[in-house]
């Protein structure tokens, strides 16, 4: 029975992790950008949700539309002021310009939250749902299911809607994309608009979880790079099976050995990857072609 | 006193004698020396950096792992043997190459966006090791280093002057790298990887000694820096804002170049302590340190130093012409000896033994078999043609044998010996030399430099071997001179036109010492007075003893170059045997040539 309650923790968890590095999976598929300032959109939210709860006492999960909106604008900002201008100088340097982005924003919420935790407690953050002898606390359960629900949502957005084809064409081939009228720039818009908004759902999540503050998004950026190099740079699938192997075996860990689950996740990758260098479900890319 | 005129010589000179003279004529407040004691230590850490990053290319955003290891092994090693941490320095330098080299083993499998997520993802097992293991390293709670033995009137300029000397070895031990063999393999990696594997660069030989080499400085500063310090703690984001600061100080300077890195580190941290002291708070130097590495990514990606330097160059060689280049005199004969420059020497291979030969190759992509159980062999001494229908399955059975890719089943055999499972390097150095379809030339290099940087074989004198030593820029001439490229020596590759650079991998590939030549559509989107000249190139490499494999769409080309040709068709062999017999095979005209090709045979 404690097995069990173990993995119900790790595929809630799971499921958030899963959310969260589809955001930057399908932002690196389609732009070949790696997002490391998926943390700080992430603590943005978070804090955010926790200023509006704190100001009015207002529930917080009534901000999941609301924070996924405005992240996804601000990620569109994003790519269309600074992005879209350093991409053609290739992945190394966009990663460094999204380091420079979280930093900045890390910068701004230090200045405007200050250095301390902020949590936020509605009347259930203590309470849990009993099924048999499974003890599931409400937010991680809430959370966990609401992440998994907007993660169907974008999935089936982007299988069926005209825009997610398209976009999942420029994923696969830009040039090609471009011939048949597919402009890559909107394509790469969306995806970014797309990724940052998993993080300010994930934000609102996030705040009633854990306690957060501004430096926590290098754990974050951590945690998510690791899970989309696990998957399978740019396999959103791959991203979903590393995030629910990571969450389980982390809510193992943390039961067993709490004082090195967050070694033990990083432990997983390393091991794991010495057996698969391009990730659980990526793939060797064609080299000649691509010259 | 020509030495004065070289800026680039003369100004780190002054600029050493400015930093040795300091504590003696500077101002004397501890806080400035404490500023440029972290100044130096940026300096050594972003060149260190600049091996494996600025070099091959391979972007570490977790490199200040390689200080705490540094400042852990000095610290607590120091405490067991009751020794000073800066004496630890060597030792500390070693563990941090050590612990490199093992990660390196395991993070350069991976490819370049991997590789940068895989840095940060080590950092911070580390820094939660160092956390967790509370009775090796003190945890969070930290690890008190002892006092350092001198007196306490000015504790800090003898760790100024360690930090010094160490910033003038790491700029020595870059200087070595760059002017060796080591360098520039690891400059044609940052270039094109793939490119660099086919002409013998041992790519991962060359990544991992390149990731070690860069982690040691940081070890031996580590040591330094723990007992300065005092004491050490594992912060995540003191270790990450390092990282980040390391990569924004070769960034700004300018990586991949000597002093570039040295200059930001300065540039950077007087930066970062300025917004310290400007905005008062924490806080908002993140947010200036933040802005300044988004500016300098967006509006100087290059560095300061390049940007100078061109503009520098540009300044002095307003009025140099651009000589004309005589396309005819391409590839005219000069009637160099090449047999003697490109024979392989002391082999004495069975004559009789076929050079290549591919025996039950298969190839499936998931459900798809590209190449069906194909049996081929390329006599020595031969130019044999291997031509087919777009998706025959040509170019899979040529990476088979160039090793792109690996074959589901069948064996490829060099000259009588197994290479199936081999690199792409260990074919180079078995005399396996490819041109591609696509030139892949390194394109920010000059024809000369590109036909130096082929390696014949891999070794450690090699690597250490200046770029230009031994007899392979007189063995290029030649090569250069035989093919009609001598005037081109200078230009930049990516200044020649197509046709010119196919000519010039061709002549890359044979500073190898091919014993074959695999050509991939040599004559594939240049004009045909250029294919006339390359085919006249071919017929006197193959008289001067080379073999030639062409794959190659241009049949008139392939049937009058040819001894022998192999027809490729729905992953198999249709048909195999000289020219004539080709063009008049019917199942060849069905397949692949058309009943046209008979009417303008007839016609002719």
């Amino acid at each position: 029975m404690e097995i069990l309650q173990v993995l119900a923790f790790g595929i809630l968890m799971g499921g958030v992790y899963a959310l969260l590095a589809s955001g930057v999976t399908l932002i690196f598929g389609v732009l070949d950008v790696v997002n490391v300032a998926q943390g700080s959109f992430l603590v943005f939210s978070a804090l955010f949700t926790w200023q509006v709860w704190d100001l009015f006492g207002l529930e917080p999960l009534l901000l999941v539309p609301v924070m996924g909106l405005v992240m996804g604008l601000l990620g569109w900002l994003i790519y269309r002021g600074l992005v879209i201008r350093v991409a053609p100088q290739g992945p190394g340097m966009t990663v460094l310009l999204m380091f420079g982005v979280a930093i900045a924003m890390e910068g701004v919420l230090n200045i405007v939250f200050g250095n301390k935790f902020k949590s936020v407690t509605p009347p259930y953050f203590t309470q849990s749902l009993q099924v048999g002898e499974l003890v599931l606390p409400y937010p991680q359960l809430i959370s966990g299911l609401l992440a998994i629900v907007v993660l169907g949502g974008i999935y089936a957005y982007l299988k069926f809607s005209w825009a997610g084809r398209a976009l999942r064409a420029s994923a696969q081939n830009k040039d090609g994309a471009a011939l048949i009228g597919i402009s890559a720039t909107k394509s790469s818009s969306l995806a970014f608009g797309i990724g940052a908004m998993t993080a300010g759902v994930g934000g609102v999540l996030l705040a009633i979880m854990y306690p957060v503050y501004p430096a926590t998004q290098y754990d974050w950026i951590a945690r998510l790079l690791g899970i989309i190099v696990l998957g399978g740079m740019g396999s959103v699938p791959g991203a979903i099976v590393a995030s629910m192997v990571l969450g389980i075996s982390e809510a193992f860990a943390s039961a067993y050995v709490p004082q090195w689950s967050s070694v033990f996740f990083y432990g997983v990758i390393l091991v794991m990857l010495l057996f698969r260098p391009h990730g659980l479900l990526g793939e060797k890319t064609r080299e000649d072609v691509a010259a | 006193m020509s030495f004065l005129k070289q800026p680039s010589k003369v100004i780190p000179l002054v600029f050493i004698l400015l930093l040795v003279l300091y504590p003696i004529i500077g101002s004397d407040t501890r806080y400035e020396q404490s500023v440029l004691i972290v100044c130096l230590l940026y300096a050594i850490m972003a060149s260190g950096w600049n091996i494996i990053s600025g070099l091959a290319g391979y972007v570490s955003l977790g490199h200040s792992v390689y200080l705490y290891i540094g400042m852990y092994t000095g610290a607590i090693l120091g405490k067991a043997w009751g020794i000073d941490p800066m004496y630890l320095m060597p030792v500390a330098g070693v563990m941090a190459g050590a612990v490199a080299l093992v990660i390196g083993l395991i993070v350069l499998r991976t490819k370049s966006h991997s590789f940068v997520i895989m840095t940060i993802a080590v950092l911070l097992l580390v820094m939660l090791v160092a956390a967790n293991w509370k009775s090796l390293t003190g945890g969070t709670d930290g690890f008190i280093v002892k006092q350092p033995p001198w007196n306490k009137d000015d504790p800090t300029t003898p760790y100024y002057y360690i930090l010094l000397v160490l910033l003038l070895l790491t700029v020595a031990l870059v200087a070595f790298v760059m002017r060796s063999r080591l360098g520039a393999g690891l400059v044609a990696i940052r270039n094109d990887e793939g490119k660099a594997a086919s002409i013998g660069i041992n790519t991962t030989l060359y990544k991992v000694t390149a990731y070690t080499l860069s982690a040691i400085p940081f070890g031996f500063a580590g040591a330094v820096y723990a007992q300065y310090l005092g004491f050490v703690t594992p912060s995540l984001t003191v270790a990450i804002l390092m990282s980040v600061f390391i990569v924004l100080s070769a960034l700004v300077g300018g990586r991949g170049t000597l002093w570039g890195p040295v200059l930001g580190g300065f540039l950077v941290t007087i930066a970062n302590e300025g917004s310290t002291l400007l905005a008062g708070e924490f806080s908002a130097r993140l947010l200036i340190m933040g802005v300044i590495l988004i500016l300098v990514v967006m509006f100087m990606p290059a560095g300061l130093l390049p940007t100078i330097q061109g503009a520098w160059k540009k300044r002095r060689t307003k009025a140099a012409a651009v000589a004309f280049i005589d396309q005819a005199s391409i590839a005219q004969s000069h009637d160099a000896s090449i047999a003697g420059i490109i024979a392989r020497p002391g082999e004495t291979t069975d004559a009789t033994l076929p050079v290549l030969e591919v025996k039950g190759i298969v190839k499936r992509f998931g459900g798809v078999t590209a190449v069906n159980n194909v049996d081929m062999t390329v006599e020595r001494g031969s130019i044999t043609g291997l031509i087919g229908p777009n998706g025959s399955g040509k170019t899979t059975l040529f990476n088979c044998m160039t090793g792109t890719f690996r074959p589901d089943a069948g064996a490829v055999l060099l000259d009588g010996t197994d290479i199936t499972r081999a690199r792409v390097w260990t074919r180079a150095h078995d005399g396996l030399g490819r041109t591609f379809q696509i030139t892949r030339l390194f394109k920010s290099m000059t024809v000369l430099d590109n036909l130096v940087a082929p390696l014949e074989k891999t070794s450690v004198s090699q690597m250490v071997a200046g770029r230009y030593a031994g007899d392979e820029v007189e063995r290029a001439r030649e090569v250069l001179d035989f093919m009609g490229l001598a005037q081109f020596e200078k230009q930049e590759a990516a200044a020649l036109s197509f046709g010119q650079q196919k000519l010039v991998e061709l002549a890359q590939v044979l500073m190898l010492r091919p014993s074959i030549i695999l050509l991939d559509e040599p004559a594939s989107g240049i004009n045909p007075t250029l294919i006339e000249k390359l085919a006249s190139v071919i017929r006197r490499l193959n008289e001067a003893g080379t073999t030639v494999l062409i794959v190659e769409h241009n049949i008139p080309l392939v049937l009058s170059l040819c001894d022998r040709v192999h027809v490729l068709s729905g992953g198999e062999i249709l048909v195999s045997g000289t020219p004539d017999e080709i063009r008049n095979d019917p199942q060849v005209i069905e397949a692949y040539l058309g009943p046209d090709h008979l009417l303008e045979a007839n016609d002719a």
